[in-house]
């Protein structure tokens, strides 16, 4: 298990390089650089042109990449040119509220979509089942924007139970430390519902057609012959085998999570790595689209080695060296 | 070619929160005397991104930190029968040399920074010195460019000396807010781009800096060391930065914010409806227009652009497209303006009258497919904007629609605005529905003055009128106003004759606000022009 995670840590550098290459050119791609976005009320063309110049969005384009990867490798990102603050600080600001969304999220993922698929699989075919099925796909096929909009209409706008945007209300600040925890937890279910609805319908799909499936298995045919519960049979018997392709999946939902969040959280307001990459590619704000980038690259591909592990050791037979 | 002074206010063609027109009347008037506390919370779509007015590069930062830094002088919006005029600020008054070179101010002793040091000349002369260094490169430095000397005479008096005398000294010695020269003189200017700021701000405005969470909230509270008696009369103003509108209107129906400036007509009229709040709405500077690429063959031809304005209903774009919260607008001047020729007329709407001129030029339906073509070319072009604007899309499809009915093929794109305005300054494009802001120093130059190719522009359609030109620099070297306006009056009949825009329509800023804040005064000098004199009524004033 070790040589695999060594191995997969190995190929981790060429990956994010090539990650963060790809991105440098698909960004050069769109018309229009930084000092073409700005709104400030006395830029002559002129100044504009200085603006480039002072930038080095005027240099040649593998001098500009070469320079980023130079200073990339010594652990320097840049300053962001739209918040006029070191790189590495805007991540550090916006990397705690997505890991607080992202996993509120996977949670709701893995918990709705466990009990989802429980219900539906005690009695395949019947009501329950049907009903979620149907739920669950038509969830599925609907984008985390949509999600994240009809939510904001129906529980902000409609009922006003929830707030629609930020992290926190006005004033917050001056809350007690318990109000200020009730406060952003109110402000975190509408984005995490957003984020974390469809990865819960996919969840209760692939349970439910994995945990059919391991019904059917000779073991869970002796467990119904030694007289256990079926309550027994579903939870423990049949929940382990059946959950190895959802850890699976889950390694392969992380990326999804992290390209939905830009979404969600630009909707929301919500101050984190998917909020900054917004705003960063609008103002073309390279050493920022970069540098999360970089970093929203090795934390997908990090997570899904930590589910691969997991999966080693919910399943004997993946520890083995093939 | 003697260089013009170069600088206009752009259009934000994003239709993002900006300054405005006209004085209005405050939006709620109080029963009663302003009471002092209570909180605004303003909505925007920007957010403070540098806490250094002079490394600011967006609209909503300038503005806020005009909040923060003092101003010499603050000017008003009276700019209808003459150009602006100002009113004492950091500084009680001013006087003219006789020779008309220079410009003397005297700073108002109370004036305090907020951590006590008084405000003095040194920090005028620092502030110059900022303005002018180029490794603090600040965007709106050319307006220094006439300024030879910023010289100390005594602690509250400043000299400003100029290369010449001419009508714009005071607007430019006042333009940028006075920073902080005890507190930031130290900093050498190469490292200024490097310095967080937001740890650094030392102010001396009605407000000053609580908290700041990026992307978050913005809180201000009265500087109790604030010069001019009993102001501010709110203790804090929040500022609450959103993604984008939809949160915006909402949460202004809900009351969790009071203000949201730049609404779109049609989310004024919900607003509108509601009793708790108000739509305060104003002529900004702003005129909307298509932009014809002249050098297009089939563009080239003024009487193909005339024919094309008279064939598009501009009425009908500002009854639904703006919803009547517009005028039609005639040239490159807003008609508020002093400098505006009240004697132009716009161009009638005449399609018939369209399709012979067009017909005149040369292009006819030869081949009966609905479309006019000469020598085998079709009158077809395409018509591009930013997806960002409702608005503008709106009028693209009206303007396809009219066009089509005189056989011209407009096929309209939309796309992200940095690409819209990569496009057009590389004089990528056909026709563009876009907008201007019009500064409040009159400078036709840089928009119409021929600019030789390769030189950075604003004349993006390439527009070139010898005629024009010789006027521009004339007006440029005028002493005064006086000699200004016949040479102004002269280049908008020659502009509106040659059409190189369809000038659309001058559009209004539209501004939602509750009815509990008070005695706000809201024009486009700036929608926070008195928040000094801003109060909130008692709870008991408002249903």
């Amino acid at each position: 298990m070790t040589r695999i995670a060594i191995r997969r840590l190995v190929t981790l550098v060429p990956l994010v390089w090539l990650v963060v290459t790809v991105t440098f050119l698909v960004v050069q791609l769109a018309p229009g650089s930084y000092a073409d976005t700005l709104d400030h009320p006395r830029l002559t063309p002129e100044a504009r042109q200085n603006l480039r110049a002072s930038y080095g969005l005027d240099r040649p384009l593998g001098e500009q990449y070469l320079r980023w990867l130079a200073a990339a490798a010594t652990g320097n990102l840049g300053s962001s040119y739209l918040f006029k603050e070191p790189v590495i600080r805007v991540i550090g600001r916006a990397l705690p509220p997505t890991l607080l969304l992202a996993g509120t999220a996977l949670l709701l993922d893995l918990l709705l979509g466990v009990l989802l698929a429980v219900a539906a699989a005690r009695r395949p075919y019947g009501w329950v089942d049907r009903l979620t099925t149907v739920l669950g796909l038509g969830i599925y096929g609907l984008p985390s924007f949509w999600i994240a909009g009809l939510l904001i209409l129906v529980f902000a706008l409609g009922l006003g139970w929830l707030p629609a945007s930020h992290m926190h209300s006005v004033g917050a600040g001056e809350l007690s430390a318990p109000g200020r925890l009730i406060d952003l937890l109110r402000h975190l279910v509408l984005p995490a519902l957003s984020l974390g609805l469809v990865g819960a319908a996919a969840t209760a799909r692939l349970l439910r057609a994995t945990l059919l499936e391991a019904r059917a298995s000779r073991f869970v045919l002796a467990a119904t012959a030694r007289g256990l519960s079926p309550r027994r049979i579903l939870w423990v018997h049949s929940l382990r085998p059946a959950l190895l392709p959802v850890i699976t999946a889950f390694g392969l939902a992380l990326p999804m999570v992290f390209s939905g969040s830009v979404v969600v959280e630009s909707v929301f307001s919500w101050p984190g790595m998917g909020m900054a990459l917004w705003r960063a590619a609008e103002a073309r704000d390279i050493p920022l689209v970069m540098g999360l980038t970089l970093v929203g690259a090795a934390a997908v591909i990090v997570g899904s080695l930590i589910a691969d592990l997991l999966y080693a050791v919910a399943d004997p037979r993946a520890r083995e060296e093939r | 070619m003697k260089r013009l002074p170069r600088r206009l206010v752009l259009g934000l063609a994003i239709g993002l929160i900006s300054a405005c027109a006209n004085p209005a009347p405050p939006p709620a008037t109080g029963n009663g005397a302003p009471a002092r506390g209570g909180t605004v919370v303003v909505g925007g779509l920007g957010d403070v991104l540098s806490w250094n007015p002079y490394l600011a590069e967006d609209q909503t930062t300038v503005e806020i930190l005009s909040l923060v830094y003092p101003s010499l002088a603050v000017e008003q919006v009276d700019y209808q029968d003459h150009p602006p005029s100002f009113a004492p600020s950091l500084a009680t008054g001013w006087e003219p040399s006789a020779d008309g070179l220079e410009l003397t101010f005297s700073l108002d002793p109370r004036a305090r920074w907020s951590d006590g040091v008084p405000v003095t000349a040194e920090d005028v002369a620092f502030t110059f010195r900022t303005q002018r260094d180029p490794d603090v490169a600040w965007l709106g430095s050319d307006a220094k460019d006439a300024i030879l000397e910023v010289a100390v005479v005594d602690a509250h008096t400043v000299r400003f000396r100029f290369d010449r005398a001419y009508p714009y000294q005071l607007m430019d010695a006042n333009e940028g807010p006075i920073i902080p020269a005890h507190a930031w003189g130290g900093i050498p200017y190469p490292q200024w781009r490097d310095v967080d700021w937001g740890e650094r701000v030392v102010s001396a405005g009605p407000f000053r800096k609580a908290s700041h969470r990026p992307q978050q909230e913005l809180v201000l509270e009265r500087s109790d060391g604030y010069w001019r008696d009993g102001r501010p009369y709110l203790d804090r103003v929040i500022w609450r930065p959103m993604p984008s509108r939809a949160p915006l209107l909402a949460q202004l129906l809900t009351g969790d914010i009071d203000l949201v400036n730049g609404l779109d007509p049609a989310d004024a009229e919900r607003v509108a409806a509601d009793p708790r709040l108000r739509v305060v709405g104003f002529p900004d500077r702003g005129y909307s227009q298509i932009r014809w690429n002249l050098r297009r063959p089939h563009l080239a031809d003024r009487r193909v652009r005339r024919a094309l304005t008279m064939a598009i209903d501009r009425q009908a774009i500002i009854d639904v497209v703006y919803l009547g919260r517009a005028r039609p607008s005639v040239g490159p001047v807003i008609s508020a303006m002093w400098a505006f020729n009240r004697s132009l007329q716009p161009v009638a709407f005449d399609p018939a009258g369209a399709r012979r001129l067009l017909a005149e030029a040369g292009w006819i339906d030869s081949d009966g497919d609905g479309t006019l073509d000469r020598d085998g070319v079709e009158l077809a072009f395409e018509l591009l904007t930013n997806s960002e604007n409702d608005l503008r899309q709106d009028i693209c499809l009206l303007v396809e629609q009219n066009l089509a009915r005189v056989g011209v093929a407009a096929r309209p794109r939309f796309v992200e605005w940095g690409t819209m305005l990569a496009l057009e300054t590389g004089g990528d494009f056909d026709a563009i529905v876009s907008g201007w802001i019009e500064p409040t120093l009159i400078d036709l130059g840089p928009l119409w003055h021929s600019a030789p190719p390769g030189e950075p522009t604003l004349n993006s359609v390439g527009y070139a009128n010898p005629e024009v030109d010789r006027l521009l620099e004339a007006a440029a070297e005028a002493a005064t106003f006086a000699e200004q306006k016949p040479l102004f009056d002269r280049i908008q009949e020659l502009i509106v004759d040659d059409q190189p825009y369809t000038f659309l329509a001058e559009t209004e800023r539209l501004v939602g606000i509750n009815a509990r804040v008070r005695g706000a005064v809201i024009n486009d000098a700036s929608p926070y022009f008195n928040l000094d004199e801003w109060y909130v009524a008692h709870e008991a004033d408002v249903r």
